[in-house]
């Protein structure tokens, strides 16, 4: 890769071919910091991670211990657990599209309120999942206030945080609640490429919204509903790191781990850095595999309508 | 639709609207109570709505303290990142030299590869410099985090700046870097705008990169300090939610402000990806 540096070799340099070479530079100039960071900090250290995983904790610090980590990753229920949990979500992905692609047709469609939807919706998205999470750690705690609620209509307390079968749905609700205002905007966005006159002519037809919905806005925004689906659930494997933190710490009894999480605790709190990687690893191709499925599975079925 | 499922279906959206504010006035609400307050009714409007609370997070909780730390680091990182990125975002996105696709698409790459993946060999390097539990450090973290997206927009933008305009430029006499300082940079604007706004959410909002780039307690981010209190002031929920508000309000000030702004930044991608 060329640098940004100019060699002086001509003594007597005469100011236009030095302009000349100086312009010829001057692009990589431009794009030097920007690169020199991407690839220090980005890109290098993704293979450093690779190869660091194949190496030990501790005594064997640095040495080649091959596939030792991955076994212990899938002898450890805490890390087996976390991928379960993202089982779930992918399970839960379309009903994460859907809330937002249903919400954002009617507000296209112009319901009684549109605008005020639009902005009101759009804002949990603004907050940090650390004060959404500290929100709602408030509200389903075990003496909080939906109890109270609850039991001010006769319904016993549900331990919203404290129940291993029912944390991780309150924490996924949880994110698809401060999140689904970005995905609604991404599709308001896509709604406004559409092609206007299959839709009047379905309305004219007297179709009803449901086969509206179906045959003309599915097939139409297939490129939107595509990203969506892949940004949603990037989002789900990497960015509820903050609620995990405040609302459940992984518990109880490791039912809310996800990998980012175990990675977290291995490399931050556990000094298992080698294994952190590993786990590290795996995320990253869990998410590869699970965005070229989706890109795949979205393209097939595109073809057939 | 017609006249009447129209109402059917605004009718819920309405109590789904409700359920979005409802989370941060209900907290808002518990912040201005005492706790004797709040013990008694949860939900009961305050009664001489009170800011005590507020100032005893603001000092003796010592959110003062990590409110400026992060207003530091991520006025800094902001600053950083579009400087940077609209130095590359005009190379990649407007001028065709050698190697600019595969520079451009190495960016794009980096777009892909989540923190999570590359935190522990980052957390190394940063020790290997001396740079672990400093500014720079974070700042620095920071930057590289949020650079590719930043590098992509600004790309995208400046791809659709007219050829004309950069030749017409270079004709009155100006040097590339003249270029992107007197033209490309004022028309940058809009674009800069949207993109530094959705950098200071993202940079104000983390809570992952702060706790494991700076973690000593005089070093806490406002995010990181938030989650901090909610051990120690377990029993005093009042207090805890006055935290949890002044943490929020800078946020939601942006957002009153940039609503369109930020929503432009978000769809950026979608559209144009």
């Amino acid at each position: 890769m060329p640098t940004g540096s100019t060699p002086a070799i001509d003594p007597v340099p005469r100011r236009a071919t030095r302009r000349r070479n100086a312009e010829r530079l001057a692009p990589y100039v431009l794009v030097a910091p920007a690169v020199l960071v991407v690839v220090v900090l980005r890109l290098y250290p993704l293979v450093l991670g690779v190869n660091f995983s194949f190496t030990g904790d501790g005594d064997s610090d640095g040495t080649a211990v091959g596939l030792d980590n991955y076994v212990t990753l899938m002898g450890d229920p805490l890390f087996v657990g976390a991928l379960r949990n993202v089982g779930l979500l992918v399970a839960l992905l379309p009903v994460a599209v859907a809330i937002p692609g249903l919400l954002a047709t009617f507000i296209y469609l112009r319901v009684p309120g549109h605008r005020i939807f639009r902005s009101v919706y759009f804002f949990p998205a603004v907050l940090s999942p650390v004060i959404v999470g500290a929100i709602f750690t408030l509200l389903l705690a075990f003496d909080g206030p939906l109890n109270a609620l609850l039991g001010s209509v006769g319904l016993g307390p549900v331990d919203w945080l404290g129940d291993p079968d029912v944390a991780i749905f309150m924490v996924v609700g949880v994110h698809v609640w401060a999140t689904f205002g970005m995905a609604l905007v991404v599709f308001l966005a896509g709604f406004a490429t559409l092609d206007t006159s299959l839709l009047d002519a379905a309305r004219i037809d007297g179709a009803a919204l449901p086969r509206i919905i179906w045959h003309v806005i599915v097939p139409g925004l297939s490129r939107t509903i595509q990203f969506v689906f892949v940004t949603t659930m990037i989002g789900m494997l990497t960015s509820m790191f903050g609620l995990l933190y405040v609302m459940t710490s992984g518990g109880p009894g490791g039912a809310t781990y996800l990998p980012e999480y175990y990675i977290w605790i291995q490399q931050g709190q556990l000094n298992r850095p080698a294994l952190a990687s590993a786990a590290a690893t795996v995320l990253f191709l869990v998410m590869v595999v699970v965005g070229l499925l989706q890109v795949s599975v979205l393209r097939r079925s595109g073809r057939e309508d | 639709m017609a006249r009447v499922s129209r109402w059917l279906v605004a009718v819920p959206m309405a109590a789904l609207a409700l359920a979005t504010v409802y989370p941060l006035v209900f907290t808002t609400n518990v912040a201005l109570k005492t706790r004797r307050e709040y013990v008694l009714d949860r939900f009961s409007p305050a009664d001489s709505p009170r800011a005590d609370n507020l100032s005893t997070a603001w000092n003796s909780v010592g959110l003062a303290r990590y409110f400026a730390n992060s207003l530091i680091v991520v006025l800094c990182a902001v600053a950083l990142l579009l400087l940077i990125g609209s130095m590359a975002g005009f190379a990649l996105g407007r001028l065709r030299f050698r190697g600019s696709r595969a520079l451009f698409l190495g960016c794009l790459a980096a777009l892909f590869v989540p923190f999570q993946v590359i935190m522990v060999p980052l957390s190394r390097t940063l020790t290997t410099f001396g740079l672990i539990d400093t500014y720079p450090g974070l700042i620095l973290a920071y930057v590289a985090q949020f650079l590719p997206f930043t590098i992509f927009l600004m790309a995208s933008y400046y791809a659709h700046v007219p050829t004309e305009v950069v030749d017409a430029a270079r004709i009155d006499g100006n040097t590339l870097f003249g270029v992107y300082r007197r033209v490309m940079l004022p028309l940058g604007t809009p674009a800069l705008i949207s993109v530094g706004i959705l950098n200071t959410l993202f940079c104000w909002n983390d809570v992952l990169i702060a706790l494991l780039v700076m973690p000593s307690a005089e070093h806490r981010t406002l995010m990181v300090g938030v989650t901090s209190l909610r051990g120690q002031y377990s029993d005093d929920i009042p207090t805890f939610a006055a935290g949890v508000l002044i943490a929020a309000v800078p946020m939601l000030v942006i957002y009153l402000f940039f609503q369109r702004q930020i929503a432009q930044g978000v769809t950026a991608g979608a559209t144009k990806g």
